[in-house]
């Protein structure tokens, strides 16, 4: 087999065996589909009672998809399959196998983009019932939830692989670290009303940049020419997060060593 | 002899500790290598030098005569490695774990499903093709575990403990799954805290203190170093009348963990022993043939040599 062939099988294999271990663990299918449809619903109702905001649903059905559903699965999910490798030993078998650093990363990747692609159609699917629109290009909007994913799943490692060798440190992790970058990624509040340093801190948030461009796109119909900040500053967190991955694969290695 | 792994003056510090302290080792092609050591003596490192899970701060590793530092995905490509924790994914089928890491070590597709039968029916995995692996016993995870390591064809096989964490009866099967192994011509290189485990199973013994080997041979070249053609197991009020008789007959002793050995130069039976020992006060004695636990406490332990 050739080396590219051997990298794509392995991608191959990681991420449908995390689609099968998901397809058979379905409490988590269940929560990763049941939290964000409620958000959709509830934050439905609230629109629809108060005419004058029904404009901003369109936006709010876009930042929970952002905030609520891609957060919980691409980076809660990551930093849970890195705690559960570690927990079930499979990690240093992993590491003891020639899989490469950039499979196992982009096997993840695929893994967390078929989810991601389930919560869209289903989490639209309520949005549309409730009365939002998506507005903008598909293409455009496909391309920066494929971003979104990518740079959730390299945060997802570098948290893992850091802070969680546990599973009961996910939530610690996802609670200290990823919570907070959600808020100043202006998930819960509109990056006006927050004081200037906030704003400048979360110029650096991805999470800032993901909300922004979905929004732009999903609600107000943005093209690439006014959203050009986000998508350079995404695809270069994507190569950021592709190196994140990887030195975060090596860094499981010294942290797994043991006598 | 081929020499399928070479191992040249490995070093390994962590923090203080100095782990590996220039361990050095060949295994021939074909061969099945026992390391045994106490606890904290540097087995594990090795192992985990050898699959690279850890980098050595000074020596050489070399595979079929290629250095592994240098070949490092395809090193590990010639390796299997299977440790005492079954390392399998709990919500797979024993196919969907062969299958995974077949795949992760590059089996082609074509071959795939022949490997996988082969070692499903070769484990005798074939009853439990519809029964997770989490819910497996451990001595069948075990099993699988080993399946897994042999998938890509391996040229060495490690393993790590691999039966310190099942029953009696699955170590006695995983002993003849390794003896079939064995047999077939694989090299193996293991770490083990049954005496019983090596003996049965390795062609040749590595005794491990401090980080290095301290003697190595096949189980009777080790056993031949233990300076007694019996070992006499003696229960007495009086130690000291023992060991004192003893040494006037010439016969060596060994306390270890305040029990007494008396190593006979030749073969005599138990009366001969009692009569030998008449008036030391003596409770309980048994004579046994030396064994590697005799060998392994002359060579490797910490007891009292008088």
């Amino acid at each position: 087999m050739s080396p590219h062939g051997l990298l794509l099988d392995q991608t191959l294999a990681v991420s449908q065996r995390l689609l099968l271990e998901q397809w058979r663990q379905r409490r988590g299918l269940i929560f990763w589909a049941v939290f964000p449809a409620a958000m959709m619903l509830l934050f439905g109702l609230v629109y629809a009672h108060n005419a004058n905001m029904r404009a901003g649903l369109d936006a709010a059905a876009a930042g929970i998809l952002m905030g609520a559903a891609l957060f919980f699965s691409c980076l809660g999910g990551t930093v849970s399959i890195i705690a559960a490798e570690r927990e079930r030993k499979t990690l240093r078998r992993l590491l003891a196998s020639p899989l490469h650093p950039a499979a196992y990363f982009l096997g993840v990747v695929l893994a967390q983009m078929v989810l991601a692609a389930v919560q869209v159609l289903m989490l639209y699917s309520i949005a549309w019932f409730i009365g939002a629109r998506y507005h903008g290009s598909l293409m455009l909007g496909g391309l920066i939830l494929l971003l979104s994913v990518f740079a959730y799943v390299g945060m997802g490692f570098f948290l893992g692989a850091r802070f969680a060798r546990r599973s009961e440190e996910v939530v610690v992790a996802l609670s200290a670290i990823g919570v907070p970058l959600l808020v100043l990624g202006g998930t819960f509040f509109p990056l006006e009303i927050m004081p200037a340093a906030m704003q400048t801190v979360a110029q650096l948030n991805p999470m800032l940049h993901m909300n922004q461009a979905f929004k732009g796109v999903a609600a107000y119909n943005l093209g690439i020419a006014e959203l050009r900040f986000e998508l350079i500053f995404l695809f270069v967190f994507c190569a950021v997060s592709l190196a994140l991955g990887l030195r975060s694969y090596r860094h499981l290695l010294v942290a797994d060593q043991k006598v | 002899m081929t020499v399928a792994l070479k191992i040249d003056g490995l070093f390994k510090r962590f923090g203080e500790q100095q782990v590996l302290n220039g361990f050095s080792l060949q295994v021939a092609r074909g061969e099945v290598v026992g390391l045994l050591g106490p606890n904290g003596c540097g087995k594990s490192t090795v192992l985990n030098i050898i699959c690279q899970l850890l980098k050595a701060d000074a020596g050489q590793v070399q595979l079929m005569g290629q250095s592994i530092s240098e070949q490092s995905a395809h090193a590990r490509a010639r390796i299997g490695y299977c440790a005492q924790e079954s390392a399998l994914y709990p919500d797979l089928f024993p196919q969907e774990n062969i299958q995974f890491f077949a795949r992760l070590y590059g089996v082609t597709a074509a071959q795939r499903n022949a490997r996988v039968a082969e070692l499903m029916e070769r484990f005798g995995l074939v009853p439990y093709a519809a029964t997770r692996a989490g819910l497996l016993s451990g001595g069948w995870q075990q099993r699988l575990s080993l399946a897994v390591a042999l998938v890509h064809r391996p040229k060495l096989l490690v393993l790590d403990e691999p039966t310190g964490a099942v029953d009696v009866e699955a170590r006695m099967d995983l002993w003849r799954l390794i003896e079939g192994l064995r047999d077939s011509g694989t090299t193996i290189l293991l770490t083990s805290h049954h005496l019983a485990e090596a003996q049965r199973l390795c062609n040749r013994v590595a005794l491990m203190r401090s980080g290095k080997v301290v003697a190595k041979g096949s189980v009777p070249e080790l056993i031949s170093r233990v300076p007694g053609q019996a070992v006499v197991k003696v229960q007495s009020e009086d130690n000291q009348a023992v060991i004192q008789r003893a040494s006037e007959l010439g016969w060596a002793v060994r306390q270890h963990g305040g029990k007494l050995s008396l190593l006979l130069p030749q073969n005599l039976n138990l009366r001969e022993v009692v009569d030998a020992l008449d008036g030391t006060k003596v409770s309980a004695v048994s004579i046994d043939p030396v064994t590697l636990e005799d060998a392994y406490l002359e060579l490797v332990g910490d007891g009292l040599l008088i």
